[in-house]
Formats: structure tokens, C-alpha cells, sequence
């Protein structure tokens, strides 16, 4: 029986193989297409944060009457970022208002007017400053102007401490991190195990993505494709059991499923010296990550009866489709479901709801995080690894039971 | 030796009001001698596909059975489909591979030795004349060639009966009588041959015995000459006509 499904599986491959088509699909675009899109992501998010900070904000300040001293501290503030400063007075406010709408400025800054004799009286200031939160330039000038004056106030907040006769460290109940040692690091996050955390949140996503879009590309046509030529019948009058074919075409599946998943993680740790410069994480260093032989041997544990339970998933709607159209059709939702779960895995945070570590896929992938992440525990990698492998047992069976029904098989 | 007995298929279409049955074969039995060829003549739709897709169990008879010496449709698939080499025109070949491929693919598949297999190959290749194209990808192959190397395909395995439903169709003079040599061929060897078809040049040429299918019965069978001395017509097209239009004088002259 066995003999038979490899030899099945041995015509699959070599079809996988040689064609140059299928193997660029299957092997080549999960491996570069991580890399590709994280460099040009990365190239284009230092592009556009270099040039926002070249860029000099258009700024309009408006001012009541007798500005005073207290006010020019302010425009000095105001005079050391990158900006064009511009003057106006408050009767001009509704056109330079629609002028930030228009993004013909980014900023409208409204002083008050006697802010001199408020500051003696102790009066709190109240500034009104117009943004426009579409425009990229004009968040950023906001966010800038917001800590200049946040410096003025400290300025004058310590200057009223100092007059009343105390000490400015009244203003902090605490400090972090001031007076570590020279050789002390604050981040003890182990070696690596920063980078494990980026690509733990990462990981799961794009191999299950794979897993499935692999299984896909070769599942759907193994059956459905065969029935749609009519070269299953061919298979099927030969003295060959419906056991030995069906697993013949989910192990091929399988193989491609899981070549798919780790083609995607090796693009994904290539990928990774960009996605650093993007989250701009200085602790992180992919020369660092290396996973060690029990994460290896956990990630093995968890992808291949993920891969097969994937397989045996596309299959099952592959035996069932009248088509390769028809199979693409019904996929599509537990596709979309699949992403899903990947995309909610990377938002969890490091400790998932127990639910997740109980449904099947869910918890492979959860367990994936972990892995990456170094800290797996070997009774979630059982339990993922017995669910992943009891609902294909269940799968198979249903497929098993479609092949022996004439109905299913010869409906054209 | 093969036995069909009291075989009938029945389909079942649609749900609730639109439910439909097709009774597409009827109480259907017949015999076959090795060493003969069998005609199972009938109209469009008179119901040969099905039987004999019931002979290759891809479908099971909703009654009846049949067999080979001990081993029957529905108890012993497997080993009835080791018995059987099956063929028709909506079977095809995976064409990104080559003949010589497929053979020992389907070859392996059938439990035979490598050594047999290149035996076996090399018999159909030449019988078939099919040495010229026995590399090439199937897909880049004419229709009549694609025909050649199913027909080798299915019987890789050297069966005892040929089970082929319209062996013929689509071919043209030269690449038919090949394929009919070579049953004929089979057939002296002590093989049984099956087929179906509508063409009744070939299958008074070819064929020992007839069994004439209507709507899903066998309303006639025997050997040419039996056909027509029980009838009222001198040739086996107009005793076919007599029984799918009754009524109409088409053809020949009555005697
Ligand atoms: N899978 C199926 N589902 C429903 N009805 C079917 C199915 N296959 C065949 N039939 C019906 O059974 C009857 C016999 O069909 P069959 O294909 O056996 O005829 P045939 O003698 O081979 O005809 P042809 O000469 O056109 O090939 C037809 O009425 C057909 O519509
Ligand atoms: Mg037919």
C-alpha cells in the first residue's frame, strides 16, 4: 500500500521538479518575495523619514496684544526647529485656518495675549495650535512644536521653583536607567532573543500563508485538476487501493507545503536585516538569531503535521470540487479564515488566550511563536502536534469515503 | 471467462421535486469466451458507457454482478481490475510526461518488475507502432498518437479482458486498423475483447459476437450470421435501424 503511494508521490514530485513554472511558484517566490518587499519597504520608510526631517515646516503664529519676554522664549523655541516662522495677526485667523486645510501651511499657532503678566499671575497659558492630521509634514510639526514648548515649560516651571526657594529636583519623584555603571546594559534580553521576538511575531504568519498557498497551487489540481482532464480515471482502474492514492497525493501536497513554509522562513530571515531598519530596533541583530537544535526540532514537530493537516484540508475540497475553478472557489473562505488566525497570532501578545492553545491551527501557530521566541513548552508542542495530526486523520477519512463514492468522484 | 448477471444502473439526478431517475442499464447479462471479441452495439445514450464503466468498477451496479473466473465487481475490486485493461475516450493521460513514462509508471502501479515492464513495452511499442514517439511529451502528441499510448497504457499489465468503449473514434484509417489489428491479436492469443461502438463496418469486421444495447436492454444477441437469419434484414446496420426505429423502412429491402 505504502509502496504504491510512493510511487504516486515520486510522479507528483517529479512533476513539482522539473517544471520550471511550478518550482518558481512553489520554492522561489516565497524565498525572495519577503526580502524584496521588506527592502523596498524599509528603502522607502528611510526615504520618507529623511525627508521629512529635511523638510521646513510652514509655521503661522498668531498673537494677541503685549507679547512680552515670556512670548519671545517661545518664539525662540520656535526659531531653532526647521521651519518657516511667519507672523500674522488674529483677524487674518479664518483664512489662515483654510490654509491648513489646503496644506498650504502645516501649523497655526494662536498665543495669548498678556502672556507676561499670566505667567506672574500664575495663570495657565492657553495656546491654540491648528493642524491638519492628513498631511505627514504637518503631524510631524506638531508633534515637534509640542515638545519645543514642552522645553519652555520645564524652563518655567524650574524658574518658579527655584523663586519659592526649592530645590528643582522637587519637580521628579523618580529617574530610570541615570546612574547605571558604563559597562551596565539595561536591555537583558538574552543574545538574539530580540531578534527571535520580531520574527516570533512575524513567522507563523507567513509560514502558515505559505504552507496553505503551496498546498493550493499543487492540491487543487492533484484531484480536481485530474478530474477535470480525466486522467484520475486512468489511476483509478488500475489495481492501485483509493488509500494508496490518497495518500500518495497528500504526502506530495505535503512536500510542497512544507518547502513553501521553509523557503518562506528563510526569506523572512534574509528579509530580516530590513525589517530592523524598520522598526529602527537597535538591540536587534540577525547575526545574533540562531535557533538551537531543540527550537529546530520543536519546529519540526509542529510544521509537518501542520502541513500535513493543511494538506489534507485543500485536499478534501480538491476531492470534493467538480473543478480547479470550483475548488478555488470553496478555499477561499477557510483561506481567508487561515490568514486570519495568522494575522490575530501576530497581534497576540505573549501570553495567547487559552482557547487558542486548544484549537487546531491556532495553536500550531501560537506554539510557532513560542518556539521563536525560545520559550516553548514541550506539553503546548504535543497537544498542537496531536490536534494537527487527529483532525487530518479526519480529513483523510472524509476524502477516503469521497474517493469510494462515484457520485463525488464523477460529477462532471 | 467473463459473466455479466442481471447488471442495472440506475442514476439519480437533482432533489425534491426535480429528482430524477435514469434507468440507464436494464437487467443486463451476457458471456464471453476467451478467445472472442464482443460488440455491445447501441444508439447514443443507450447505456454501453455505463455498463462498461460497471466492468471497470469506477461505478457500481445498483443490482447484478460480474465476473471474472472467481472474482466479482463488487466484492473483489482490486483484484477484478487486475484482470481487466479498461479504455475510454474520456480517460486521458497526464501530458507532461512521456509515453515511456507513463508506461512504467502505470507499469509500477500494476506490482510488475522493471525487467517485465521493459518486456511488455517493448511488445506494445512495436505492435502498436508507436516507436517514434515513445519520448515525446504526451501533450505535444496528435490525437491518434495520444490514442496508441492509452490503449498501451491500459494494457501495461497484459489483462485477460480488454474492456475499450469506442477504441476507434476520432482515428483515422491507418492509426483504427492498427489499434483493430491488434485486438484481433490479443483476442487469437486467448484474450477476451470487449468494446463498444457505433460504427458497424468495423464491428462486423471485428467482432465474433454482438449484443445490440437499446435503452438500456439487450434486445438482441449473437453472431452476425445468427443476428440475421433471425431476422427480417440481410445486413447488421438495418437489423441496428429495425430496433431503434421500429416503425421506419430505413435502410435495405426487406427479403
Ligand atoms: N453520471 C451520470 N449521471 C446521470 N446520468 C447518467 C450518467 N452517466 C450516464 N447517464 C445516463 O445514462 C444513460 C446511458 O448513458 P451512456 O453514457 O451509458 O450511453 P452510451 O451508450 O455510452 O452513449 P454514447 O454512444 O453516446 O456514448 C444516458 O441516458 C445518460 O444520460
Ligand atoms: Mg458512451
Amino acid at each position: 500500500m505504502f509502496r504504491d503511494s510512493v510511487i504516486i508521490m515520486r510522479k507528483e514530485m517529479r512533476r513539482m521538479f522539473t517544471d520550471r513554472r511550478l518550482l518558481f511558484m512553489l520554492v522561489v517566490l516565497p524565498l525572495v518575495m519577503l526580502p524584496l518587499m521588506y527592502s523596498f519597504m524599509g528603502k522607502a520608510n528611510k526615504t520618507r523619514m529623511a525627508e521629512i526631517n529635511s523638510y521646513s515646516s510652514r509655521i503661522t503664529v498668531c498673537q494677541g496684544q503685549g507679547g512680552g519676554e515670556v512670548s519671545d522664549l517661545f518664539l525662540e523655541s520656535l526659531s531653532m526647529l526647521n521651519a518657516h516662522i511667519e507672523t500674522s495677526d488674529l483677524e487674518q485667523i479664518d483664512s489662515l485656518k483654510q490654509r491648513v486645510i489646503d496644506k498650504d501651511i502645516e501649523l497655526l499657532i494662536v498665543m495669548p495675549g498678556d502672556m507676561n503678566g499670566d505667567i506672574l499671575d500664575n495663570t495657565v497659558l492657553n495656546f491654540s495650535i491648528f493642524y491638519n492630521s492628513t498631511g505627514d509634514y504637518s503631524n510631524y510639526a506638531f508633534d515637534q512644536v509640542r515638545s519645543s514648548f514642552s522645553a519652555v515649560n520645564d524652563a518655567i516651571v524650574r524658574l518658579r521653583i527655584l523663586e519659592m526657594g526649592m530645590s528643582e529636583d522637587m519637580l521628579k519623584a523618580y529617574t530610570i536607567n541615570k546612574f547605571l555603571a558604563a559597562d551596565e546594559i539595561s536591555d537583558l534580553a538574552e543574545e538574539g532573543s530580540v531578534m527571535g521576538k520580531l520574527i516570533g511575531v512575524m513567522m507563523p504568519f507567513f509560514i502558515v500563508i505559505y504552507l496553505f498557498a503551496n498546498s493550493m497551487k499543487v492540491g487543487l489540481d492533484s484531484v480536481a485538476g485530474e478530474k477535470e482532464r480525466g486522467t484520475l480515471a486512468m489511476l483509478l482502474v488500475n489495481q492501485v487501493s483509493r488509500l494508496s492514492i490518497v495518500l500518495g497525493k497528500m504526502i506530495s501536497v505535503m512536500v510542497a507545503a512544507i518547502v513553501g513554509a521553509v523557503s518562506s522562513a528563510i526569506g523572512l530571515k534574509i528579509a530580516s536585516r530590513y525589517l530592523i531598519d524598520m522598526v529602527g530596533d537597535s538591540g536587534a541583530s540577525i547575526s545574533e538569531y540562531t535557533m538551537g537544535t531543540t527550537a529546530i526540532l520543536q519546529f519540526s514537530i509542529i510544521v509537518i503535521p501542520l502541513a500535513i493537516l493543511i494538506s489534507s484540508l485543500v485536499l478534501v475540497v480538491s476531492t470534493f470540487a467538480r473543478n480547479v475553478k470550483e475548488g478555488q472557489g470553496m478555499i477561499m473562505p477557510v483561506y481567508i479564515a487561515v490568514m486570519v488566525m495568522g494575522v490575530t497570532t501576530m497581534q497576540t501578545g505573549d501570553v495567547p488566550p487559552e482557547w487558542m492553545r486548544m484549537a487546531p491551527v491556532f495553536n500550531s501557530l501560537v506554539v510557532l511563536k513560542d518556539i521563536f521566541m525560545q520559550n516553548a513548552l514541550w506539553s503546548n508542542v504535543i497537544f498542537s502536534l496531536a490536534t494537527s495530526l487527529v483532525v487530518s486523520a479526519l480529513l483523510i477519512f472524509v476524502t477516503l469515503r469521497m474517493f469510494n463514492d462515484e457520485r463525488v468522484l464523477f460529477r462532471i | 471467462m467473463l459473466r455479466v448477471e442481471n447488471l442495472s444502473k440506475e442514476f439519480h439526478s437533482g432533489r425534491g421535486k426535480n429528482a430524477k431517475t435514469v434507468q440507464a442499464v436494464k437487467n443486463l447479462s451476457f458471456q464471453c469466451k476467451p478467445g472472442e471479441i464482443y460488440g455491445l452495439l447501441g444508439p447514443n445514450g443507450a447505456g454501453k458507457t455505463t455498463t462498461l464503466r460497471c466492468l471497470s468498477t469506477l461505478i457500481k451496479p445498483t443490482s447484478g454482478n460480474a465476473w471474472i473466473d472467481q472474482f466479482n465487481v463488487l466484492d473483489h475490486g482490486q483484484m477484478f481490475r487486475s484482470k481487466i485493461g479498461f479504455l475510454t475516450s474520456d480517460m486521458k493521460l497526464d501530458g507532461y510526461f512521456s509515453p515511456d513514462y507513463m508506461m512504467n509508471w502505470f507499469g509500477r502501479l500494476n506490482k510488475m518488475q522493471d525487467s517485465e515492464i521493459e518486456q511488455r513495452k517493448e511488445k506494445l511499442f512495436v505492435d502498436l507502432k508507436m516507436t517514434d514517439f515513445i519520448h515525446k511529451k504526451i501533450d505535444e502528441l496528435s490525437s491518434g498518437m495520444k490514442q496508441k499510448t492509452a490503449v498501451a497504457i491500459s494494457l501495461i499489465h497484459d489483462p485477460d479482458v480488454i474492456i475499450f468503449d469506442e477504441p476507434t473514434n476520432g482515428l483515422d484509417i491507418v492509426t483504427s486498423k492498427s489499434v483493430t489489428d491488434f485486438l484481433v491479436s490479443r483476442a487469437e492469443s486467448g484474450k477476451i475483447v470487449i468494446l463498444s461502438t457505433h460504427n458497424m463496418t468495423i464491428a462486423e469486421k471485428l467482432c465474433d459476437r454482438f449484443g445490440i444495447l437499446v435503452e438500456g436492454e439487450l434486445k438482441e444477441e449473437g453472431t452476425l450470421s445468427g443476428i440475421i437469419q433471425g431476422s427480417d434484414w440481410d445486413n447488421l446496420e438495418d437489423v441496428f435501424f429495425s430496433y431503434i426505429m421500429p416503425d421506419s423502412t430505413v435502410g435495405g429491402e426487406h427479403v
